[in-house]
Order: C-alpha cells, then structure tokens, then sequence
C-alpha cells in the first residue's frame, strides 16, 4: 500500500531542509558528548543519548542512539521537569535520572536544558543522558539486581533536580555527588561533558530560532510529526494484520523470584486497517523486591523497541510514528509503571529486554517475513563492573568492562548482527581492546572468541556466544554482572531454533573449574579467572531452508562442525566438510 | 619540470610545473585496466598542449609525483593477495570482533560483515606478553613452525603478523617473522609494531592485514609504472602521495602499501592550506571536494592538516576500518550525480544513490532518466550545455527538465524551477551537515574557516554552502579542478615515528621519556639523511599522545620542547593539553592531570625549490562570455551575465548574479554575492547577505 503524498507542497522541502539541521544538532551534541565524556561505560559502551523534544514534550529529533535509551523517556522527563519547575528560564539545567518520574533508571544521569526564547517563554528541551560509572549505590555496581528497594539499591536520587542557574553550576548538587558516588572525577567528568553537549543544543537551537524563526520551527514540528505518522502508517500497512502473545522468560535470580523465573508476556495486535499496533504489558507479574523492575519509560520503550524492530527501519521515530503505536501498561507492574520505593536499578538490560524480544516474536509470529527472533539476554561478567584496589598504586578502580558480548538475532531477511550486545542496544556498543583494559586495570584477559556451534539455528542463524576468560593480574578483583539467559537461552522463531544459553564459570588456581551464580558481586584471587560465556541469539525460520553456501561458509570458517551441521541443517557431507549440494536437496526434500 | 598525476575513478589529472614556476593542468579518462595508461595518456596531452614530444618533455622531468586509488580500489574489488593472519594464543577472533558498533540500529537487513582475512586463515601461536612488556609465556618455536607449515599448504601469498603488546615488546613478532623469512622464502610479511605501532590490537591487526595483502601487488605495479615511465624517457624520481599527505619514495612505499589508502584525497588540503594562506591569508580552512558521487570534506586547523586513525573503507561499521592514521577526510554520497526523490510521506531527498558514470544524469542522454544534481543545475541555467567540458558533451535540457518534472516537481506540486532548485537546497544542506559533523569532531567553528571549493563541480552551490556555514570568504582555485594533484605538486617528504610509552603528569618520568624522544629523533636523522638528502628545508615536530585519565581517546599535541628536563616544561604540556582539548572539545579540566600514551615524531623534507601555484596564463582571451538565463530562489530567472574564468583580470570584481565558467568548471555567483579576481588566479568570494534558508521560511 501506498499513501498519496500527505503534506502539502513547499512543506516537502522544509521537512526535508529543517529534519536535516534538527537531526544535525542533535548529532552535534551526541558527537561532542562521546568526544568529551570520561567513563569508559559513555565512549565505548556509547551508553548515551541526545535529543530535542517539543514545548509539549513530545520526542522530535535523536542522535543515533542505542534505542532503549530514547523512545521514550526524555518526553516523560521533560514533562516532570515542567511540572516540578513551571517557571523555566534561560541558563538553568536540570539533573534528572528518576525512574519514578521519566528516567530510565538511576545510573542514567539526564541532563535537560529548556530552550527559552527572548520573552522567557519556553520553546524546547534538550537532553543529553549519560550512564554512569558509578551512582552511589551501596556496592560498587550500577546495575544492582539484588536491590530490594531504592534504599537497599542506594542511589542518589534526582527527580529533575535543578543543578544549573544562570549557567553557572549549583555546587551543592555537585558536592552531594562528589561524596556520594565512588569515581567522582570519572562523574565530574562525564557531567562536564553533558554540560557541554546540551549546552551545545541550546546554542544551535537559538541560532536555528534566530534565522527561521520560532513559528516556523513549530510549524515543521508539525508537519514532521504528520509526516512521520503517515510513514508509520504506510509501514504498519505493509504488514500482514493479526494478534498474538509470546512469552519470554527470566531466569531466577534470587528466593524472591518466583521458582522458574519470571515470565514476561506481551500481546500484539497488528490492526492493518486502521493502521495501529497495540502492545498490552498488562497481564505481567507485579513488581518483586529486587532491581530488574522496569521504569515505565523502559517499558513503554522495550514495547516500541520490539515494534520498531519489526517494521519498516526507514519510518522516523519520533513523537509522530508513535501516534500509530499502543502501549498498554499497569502500575506495580514489574513491565510496567513502577512505585515507589521500587528499585528499578537494572531496568534497561534484563525484563526490558523480555519485553522487546516478546513483541517482536509475537510480530514473527503472526506472519511470514515479520518481525525478529529472540536477542540473547545479558549481562555476562565479561560485560560486568570490575573494582579493586590497584596493589601497584594503591588506586581504587571501577568501570565496566565491554569485552564480551554477542546476541544478535536471526531476521526475515538477514543473518544475525553479531555483536548487537541485547535488544535495547541494538549493536552500538563498542567491544573493549584487550590491550587497552589491560593497561587501564590490572586484569589479564586469557582468551575471547566465539564458540563453534552455538548459534541460533535456522535460514537465517542467531548469533554465536562469545566465550572470554580474565582475572586479576596482580591483587585480587570483584567482578559484579546480571547474567540472565543460563537457563532460558534466547529463541528462535518459524522453525528457528534457539542460540545457545549464557554461562558463567571460575577457574580456580588448580585448574579445577566452579560453575557461578547468575547474578553475582564475585570476587576472584590472585591467580583465579572468570569464565563468561555471551548468550547467542535465536534463528529465524527452519535451518534445512538455509542456503547451502551460507552453510559451507561456516563450516569453512570454524564456526560450525560437520556433525551439527548435517544433523540440524540436514546437509549431506562428502569428503569431511564439503557440502553435495545434490544429496542435500534430495535429503532435504524427504523431511 | 615536475609532474603531479592524481588518478581518480573518472578522470587522470596532471598538474605539470616548469622550471619558472607555472603550472598547467591537463586531463584525460582513467583507464581502470591498466591505469598507468592512462597516466601517459595524460601526459599526451599534455605534451601536445605544451606543443613538446612527451619523450622530450619526460626526459625534462626531476621528479614525478603520484596520488593513486589504485590500492583502495584493490581492496574494494577484493583483488588483494590471499593472506594470512597469525595472532596470539586464545585471540583468534580480533579481527571479527572488530570493535563492536553499528549503524541504523533498527536496520536488521544487513548481515554482520566479513573479516578481512577469513578466519579459515588466522592462526594462533603460542607466547604471551603483557603490557609491563614483561613475557608471561614464552613464544613456541615448534608450534610456529607447524603453523607456517600450514601456510605453505594453504599457499598463502602475504603474511601478516599481530601479537598482543608487540608495541611494546616486538621480540615475539620478531622472531615470528624471522622464522617466516627463512622458511616461507618470498612470501611478504607485515609485522604490526612495524605497520602501525598503536595500542588496541583491532587496529593494528587490521592496518596490518591490509598493508601485507597489497604488497604482491603494489610492489609489482609501482615497479611497472617506474619502469614505464623510464621506457618514455622519464629519468627522474618517482614519488608517491601516501595518506598522511605526504610523499614517499615509490620503492619504499611498495614495502609499506598501507600508506597508499588515502593517496590521493589526502592531498586537497595540502593544497587548500596553501590557498586559504595566499588568497586570504588564513590557516584554517575547510577544503570541500566535489566529485560525481561524493563531497570529500577535509580540513586545516592553524596550519595543521587533522588526522584521524577511524578510517573506514566502505560504510562506517559495515566496511572495513584501516586503523592506520590517515588525513581526516568525511565523505558524504552527494555530488553533481546524486538522485533526488521523494518519498511516500512527500518528503524530498538527494542522494545517497547516484547515477555514477553510467547511465549519470538524464541530461547525459545515456538512458538516465532520474533527476540529479546536475540535472538541476542544467535546468536552473547554471551549467551551459554547450560547454560542459569545454564543449566536448552536450548535454541535454529538456532531458534534465523532464526528470526534475516527473520525479520532484509534480510529487511535490512545484514548478519545475522550484523544484530543481530545491534539489539543490537540499544538497547544499547535506554537504553543510558533512561539514558541520567533521568540524564539530575536529574542533573548528565553521565560521571562522575559509571554504575553499575544489572539484568540477564545486562552484554550483558552494556559496549558498558558505552562507550556511557563515564563512568569512568562500575561495574556488583556478586549479580547484585538479585538487588533489595540485595538492602533490606541494607535498613534501614526509615520514613519522610513534613509540608506545605510558607516563603521567603527575609523576612524570623525564628520563624515560627523552629516551624515547631522542629514539623517535634518531630515527628522523636518518630519514633527512637518507631518503630527504639534497631536500631544501627539514623540519622534525614531536607529539604527545595524551588523554584525561580514565578517557579512552586520545589527542594529539604537538610538544613545546624536544627534551623534558623541568616540571615547568612538564607543566607546559600540560597546558598545551588543556587548549586543545578546549579547542577540539569545548571544554577543559583545568584541575585534572593528563596521561601520555605515546610519542610521535613527524618528520618533513620540502622538495619544491619554489612557492606558489598559478596556472600559466592564456593569451587574449575575451572575458565576456555574454549572458543566459538564470533561476535564483527568491529571485527568479534573470538575465546573467557570463563570464571566462582564465580571462578575468587579477583584482577584477564580478557582482552577483554571475556565471564564471572555465573548462574544468562553472562558479555561480548569486545575487548579493561578488567574486574577486586574485593574484593567484583564485576566485575569492563574499557570501554576501545569506538568503540560504528563504524556501525554508
């Protein structure tokens, strides 16, 4: 199906000229944030977002950002800004990383600037969001999912708290932070750097105000957003229309989890006539006493995240596409509106990742060449927050590490993107130097690579996992993940099969090898190493429709052993690993 | 005489200098099956031009300077040598693993790419060092034995070695190679600390990879082209332009190939640094290339030429990253090729899509029938076609108006005017954003930069390019045409030096770090007396590689002194660290100490006798050229005047609206601007008042 063009003439060109400058500003700060910020979890994990949202808090224009970080989010923060602060004026900024009141979770610092004109009125706001190091929370991990509580989990706090006026710091706040949060230059550093990057987008956006004028700059607002819904309504047309559920499931961390884990389940009805996608959360467990809670701007973002998966890439997304997207959620939910003192510290990673791969296996679901399998979960302890205390220097350290993770899933179209880290990263991360971890903490990585025979079987195959052994170089280390995805390994979907499931080990000095729990603050000794194991991701369609070649491809490159591939792709073998392309037809079509 | 050639995908250009200095600037079609054919074709024509045999005029030459694409062009097709990597134990996967990163985040139609050698060919040997450069495990000679066994089975033509911490321990890669020399006899090797003596070993690996498959190849085509030019008569040196802008002998750059990446588009800021200083006398500048499918944006920042070691072959994320440092060039799919669209929400693009050399534009009459850039230029009045290249294609308007009608103008309800030039208002903001986003992440306010405009065709939109960026003055060369080989008739010899030595501010280790420097010193020593002897000016600058501690990238600083002795010089470049982390970043951390993680020494040798670059000048050409009809926004079509662009007096003014066209290219001056003739045969423009964003309001 497609639409007549829907905007009226010369709007086809300013659409175009102003989306281009929007996009550019925000690209802007994005770029000056990576460049600037401290931490590695901000310029190789790229743990960051900027955007620009309307006077009415409704999301215009994103960076390339990792996509649970801004769907939806900064409108929900703008909007509790307004609220706490209804006089806005130039120069003031606001800190914000509140779950309870937009924010994604609370290692998540925002940094919001209202962009106010030359009569005080307020026009924009623009974001700039960094994860943190370190929060302040009661042990050295930003990602605390044993936390039973807010006060258990121990981070400050900030609920669109003004931390700039006249745009001069608020040292308070500063000096609150300074105290409280355990690398506070790598946090003073990062702050500068979103200090400058919002800053820079309240420049460029009274500049742009300055030459096209403010009026102008709604106007295309709303032209953008028309635009943006009827690309979306085009895409969802696309779409064969239909309603499922799919469940996927949590692995059980801790006694307060229900026994089997926690099962998240999301229905999806495609209403191809009316051009709407709804996405019910409702029918979901109430929250629990831990950290994996999810904050409603992760819930409503993990559902679009699914959506926006399994549509068209090219529809923009923006408040406008979003008109054609439900989102059904429930308070005390834990995919859903969390309360207060409800700890949402892990809210971005493991139930948000449930959720999205819910919504896009129902989309797979409910017809041919739709939607996505299953990305694997995480987090694995090649990816977790390392600390110590450097036995050289006597420095104490923390960071998180990126030195192992893959995920990807199978698609209609396509093979796995390997390393897409999980759903709600969708693959920007940057992946750790081994050279470069080894000279910034005193750990030594052993190995890294990926395991044979690990994908997600199917036409198009999941991810491999990837498999990294490291420990202490000297002294001794804590290592802190939330590995979840040991036991519900990520799914296949259309006759695709599953990636293989998370691990994690140590290797004690003698050799001997202890398997470790899921979630975990692990501290290993001298000469000990941790064994972490990435989930892979689920295959898409059946594996004996997959290409010969593609398949020859693997075996040819160590990723995949003879005997797997004859018994799962059902390939018929000639002289070790040559794959006979006639036997295999002939074998292929007795199934 | 001296002869620069730049062999681009469409055209050979050779820009020739005599002995007093002029310059002339010839062209011809690139041959891509046998591209030094196409080099002596050019220089055909130029011998004919110049009224000389060309084995006369070769037998003239001193020095022949060379920028190629032939090694990136190589890599794209796949037609390197068959090569194999050899990495530490239990690290097999470097070069899959890449770094991580992606684009398009909901895009899941693109598959995860390829390493550059297949892993079938990676092989791990034992041996471990560790960032102390102390030996943790020590390397296995047996165990490299059997994997060099394998290599001869596979028969692999290039080897390329990569071991963790080499940079700091070369011992293991050493004897990896030594054992290579002797029992793979012929078979190129690349060692990494070598190639490109950087931590993150991704980077490494994968500059390492690329330098060895081109070696085979690189080496035999270097040696033909020497040997053909010597057959023609050619009995001088032999240079070529490397990525760093710099050149390098043609027979050691053939035993590193991975200098050759960038040659080429390395070379037009060398020559917008030598415009922007003699017509403006400014040392920043953003030099912006127009070619018929990409606008290549580098810059100058006070004098300096950035560098960068993220450079991508193909997409970002999606092709291959060369890791090796290489000028800093931001290449956007827009140029006078690009297709303009509109999508199903009615929303106008241009590019990325091009119609290339064939079918090109609708106005070629080749079978195209999308409307392009030059298409609306045409239609616009901009380009006369009748002249296109100097008259030798006509092209076709009714062709052009009829692709903007049908694919702009009716989806849009625009008259074909406004349509054509909103294509053209939409590619100027595309190249604007290129601009901005390599500014922003060099650290230079676009404002305070000269644009200089280089290419064919460059002079369409670049004013309304320059009204965007606010700049004080937009210039277009005389010699904008040929660029890149102006840019090597400039370049001077150029080698660097980087040793891996980590020390902080805050306890600084002066002794170990003048022992690197006096090495890094050493090694340019014997660059000035071996490779730039008889040069007639060397200069040797020295750089810190440093960061804030716990930042993960670097920049570069250029040192105060060569030598540490006091902390006032600590403190110095401390201080130098601060500005330009300021300058590039916006902001500094006055209280915070930095760290160095390298040292860096850059060593150039000027081998031109004689500044400047004018281009000989015809005789009694009449400058008017007379008028045609033109469409400016907001405007309409106006009668405008037309003027030769060789025939304008040097201080002579041309007010907007104007046309100042040559046979290389076409300056549209629009209303509100005024150009100016310069001594050095550039056209210096004056933006104006900006009108650039009237269709926007």
């Amino acid at each position: 199906m497609t639409s007549a063009p829907h905007t009226s003439t010369a709007n086809g060109v300013r659409l175009a000229l102003l989306n281009n400058r929007l996009e550019g500003i925000a690209r802007k700060m994005a770029n000056t944030l990576l460049r600037t910020g401290r931490s590695g979890v901000l310029s190789v994990a790229r743990d960051f977002s900027c955007c620009i949202v309307t006077a009415n808090d409704e999301l215009l224009a994103t960076a390339e950002s990792l996509p649970i970080h801004v769907l939806s989010g900064p409108d929900l923060m703008a909007r509790s800004m307004k609220q706490f602060h209804p006089e806005l004026r130039a120069g003031d900024a606001f800190l914000h990383n509140s779950p309870y009141h937009g924010c994604s979770h609370p290692a998540d610092h925002t940094l919001l600037v209202p962009v106010i004109d030359a009569n005080g009125r307020h026009r924009f706001t623009v974001v700039a969001k960094a994860h943190q190091a370190d929060c302040g929370n009661s042990i050295p991990t930003t990602y605390m999912g044993s936390a039973k509580d807010v006060y258990e989990e121990g981070a400050l706090i900030f609920p669109a708290v003004q931390v700039q006026r006249g745009y001069q710091n608020i040292d308070d706040i500063v000096r609150m932070c300074r105290m409280r949060i355990r690398v506070p230059d790598q946090w003073w550093g990062d702050f500068l750097a979103m200090v400058g990057a919002a800053r820079i987008g309240e420049r460029e956006m009274l500049a742009l105000a300055e030459e096209v004028g403010w009026d102008t700059l709604d106007a295309h607002a709303r032209d953008f957003f028309d635009y943006s819904e009827q690309r979306m309504i085009a895409a969802i047309g696309r779409l064969q229309g239909g309603s499922a559920r799919s469940q996927s499931t949590h692995d059980r961390f801790f006694d307060t989890m229900p026994e089997g884990g926690v099962t998240i389940g999301a229905t999806v009805n495609i209403d191809s006539a009316r051009a709407m996608i709804t996405v019910d959360l409702t029918d979901n467990p109430d929250c629990l006493p831990i950290g994996l809670n999810l904050s409603e701007a992760c819930a409503r973002t993990a559902a679009m995240v699914g959506v926006f998966n399994s549509v068209d890439h090219a529809v923009p997304k923006n408040a406008g596409s979003f008109r054609r997207i439900d989102v059904k959620l429930r308070r005390n939910c834990i995919a859903g509106i969390p309360e207060h003192p409800t700890s949402c510290s892990v809210a971005t990673t493991n139930i948000a990742d449930r959720v999205a791969n819910s919504v896009q296996t129902a989309i797979a679901s409910i017809g041919e060449g739709m939607g996505l399998a299953e990305c694997g979960a995480v987090i694995p302890p090649a990816v977790g927050v390392i600390s110590g205390i450097d036995p050289d220097t006597q420095q104490p350290f923390v960071n998180q590490l990126f030195l192992g993770f893959s995920g990807g899933a199978g698609a209609p179209h396509a093979d796995a993107w390997q390393t897409i880290a999980h759903v709600g990263n969708a693959g920007l991360c940057f992946q750790d130097s081994v050279e470069i971890d080894e000279m910034r903490h005193p750990i030594y990585v052993h190995r890294r690579g990926f395991v044979p025979d690990t994908e997600g079987a199917g036409r198009h195959t999941g991810a491999r996992s990837i498999f990294v052994e490291f420990g202490p170089l000297r002294g001794s280390l804590e290592v802190g993940y939330v590995s979840d995805g040991a036991v519900h390994g990520p799914k296949g979907v259309r006759g695709g099969l599953s990636g293989a499931p998370a691990a994690q080990n140590r290797r004690r000095v003698d050799g001997s090898v202890e398997e470790l729990p899921p979630c975990a603050q692990v501290t290993l000794a001298p000469g000990e190493r941790v064994l972490s194991y990435s989930c892979g991701g689920g295959g898409y369609g059946p594996p004996e429709q997959r290409a010969v070649e593609a398949i020859q491809h693997d075996l040819d490159e160590g990723y995949l052993s003879p005997d797997r591939a004859a018994r799962i792709y059902h390939v018929v073998l000639i002289a070790g690993r040559r794959i006979d392309p006639d036997l295999t037809r002939r074998r292929r079509e007795s199934i | 005489m001296r002869f620069a050639v730049d062999t681009g995908g469409t055209f050979t250009d050779l820009v020739v200098e005599q002995a007093d200095g002029t310059l002339n600037m010839f062209k011809a079609p690139t041959t891509p099956d046998d591209p030094v054919r196409g080099v002596l074709n050019t220089l055909q024509v130029a011998a004919d031009g110049l009224g000389m045999s060309r084995r006369d005029m070769l037998a003239r030459g001193e020095m022949f300077i060379y920028g190629t694409t032939h090694a990136i062009n190589a890599i794209i097709t796949g037609n390197t040598a068959r090569t194999a990597l050899v990495v530490t134990e239990g690290h097999l996967d470097i070069l899959t693993l890449r770094e991580g990163g992606r684009t398009e985040p909901f895009d899941f139609t693109v598959p995860y790419p390829e390493p550059f050698v297949p892993r079938a060919l990676t092989f791990e040997i034992p041996g471990r060092l560790l960032a102390d450069a102390s030996e943790l495990r020590a390397f296995d000679d047996a165990a490299a034995l059997n994997v060099i066994a394998r290599l001869r089975s596979l028969e692999v033509e290039a080897v390329a070695i990569c071991l963790l911490w080499s940079i700091v321990n070369p011992a293991h890669e050493i004897r990896m190679g030594q054992l290579l020399a002797e029992h793979l006899p012929g078979v190129p090797v690349s060692l990494s600390h070598e190639v490109n003596p950087t931590p993150r070993e991704f980077r490494r690996a994968a500059s390492t990879c690329i330098d060895a498959s081109l070696k085979p190849m690189m080496r035999h085509y270097l040696r033909s082209l020497e040997e053909r030019l010597v057959a023609e008569g050619f009995s001088g040196r032999t240079v070529v332009v490397t990525s760093q802008a710099g050149v390098m002998d043609a027979a050691a750059v053939a035993e590193m190939p991975i200098h050759l990446i960038n040659s080429g588009p390395s070379m037009a800021p060398v020559s917008g640094r030598y415009f922007a200083i003699a017509d403006e006398n400014s040392d920043t500048a953003i030099i912006a290339d127009t070619g018929g499918t990409t606008y290549d944006v580098s810059l100058v920042r006070r004098g300096h030429i950035p560098r960068t070691r993220e450079t991508w072959i193909g997409q970002p994320y999606r092709g291959i990253m060369t890791g090796f440092p290489s000028v800093d060039v931001k290449s956007v799919g827009a140029g006078g090729g690009s297709i303009a669209w509109v999508d199903e929400g009615g929303m106008l693009h241009v590019g990325p899509k091009s119609a290339g050399a064939q079918p090109g534009p609708a106005c070629y009459g080749a079978g195209g029938t999308l409307a392009t850039v030059t298409d609306a230029s045409l239609v616009l009045g901009y380009i006369d076609p009748d002249y296109f290249l100097g008259g030798q294609m006509r092209l076709d308007t009714d062709a052009a108006r009829r692709a903007i009608d049908t694919h702009v103008a009716r989806p849009l309800k625009l008259s074909v005017d406004e349509a054509a030039s909103a294509v053209l208002g939409v590619a100027t903001e595309n190249m604007v954003q290129a601009i901005f986003d390599i500014t922003v992440n060099q650290g230079i306010d676009p404002s305070t930069a000269v644009l200089v405009g280089g290419g064919g065709a460059a002079g369409l939109n670049s004013v309304h390019i320059a009204r965007r960026l606010g700049s004080r003055r937009l210039v277009i060369p005389e010699i904008g045409a040929a660029m890149s080989a102006a840019g090597a008739m400039m370049s001077e010899l150029t080698s660097q030096y980087r040793q891996t030595f980590f020390t902080s501010s805050d306890r600084f280790d002066m002794e170990g770090v003048s022992a690197v420097l006096e090495r890094l010193e050493r090694r340019c020593d014997e660059f000035i007396s071996g490779p730039g002897a008889g040069s007639f000016e060397q200069r040797i600058q020295f750089w810190a590689e440093a960061r804030y501690p716990e930042q993960v990238w670097n920049i570069e600083v250029p040192l105060p002194v060569s030598r540490f002795t006091t902390k006032a010089e600590v403190q110095a470049l401390v201080a130098a660290f601060h500005r330009a982390h300021e300058e590039i970043f916006a902001i500094q951390d006055a209280d915070s100490g930095i760290e160095v993680i390298g040292w860096m020494a850059t060593v150039s040798c000027c081998i031109r006798r004689k500044e400047g670059s004018s281009l000989a000048q015809p005789d009694h050409l009449e400058s008017d050229a007379g008028s045609r009809i033109a469409y400016f926004d907001g405007v309409g079509r106006v009668p405008t005047r037309v003027r030769r662009f060789e025939a304008l007096r040097r201080g002579e003014t041309v007010e907007g609206p104007a046309i100042v066209e040559s046979s290389f290219t076409s300056v549209v001056i629009p209303p509100g601007a005024s150009a100016e003739r310069r001594p050095s045969g550039s056209l210096s423009i004056s933006q104006g008042i900006s009108r650039a964003t009237r269709s926007i309001q």
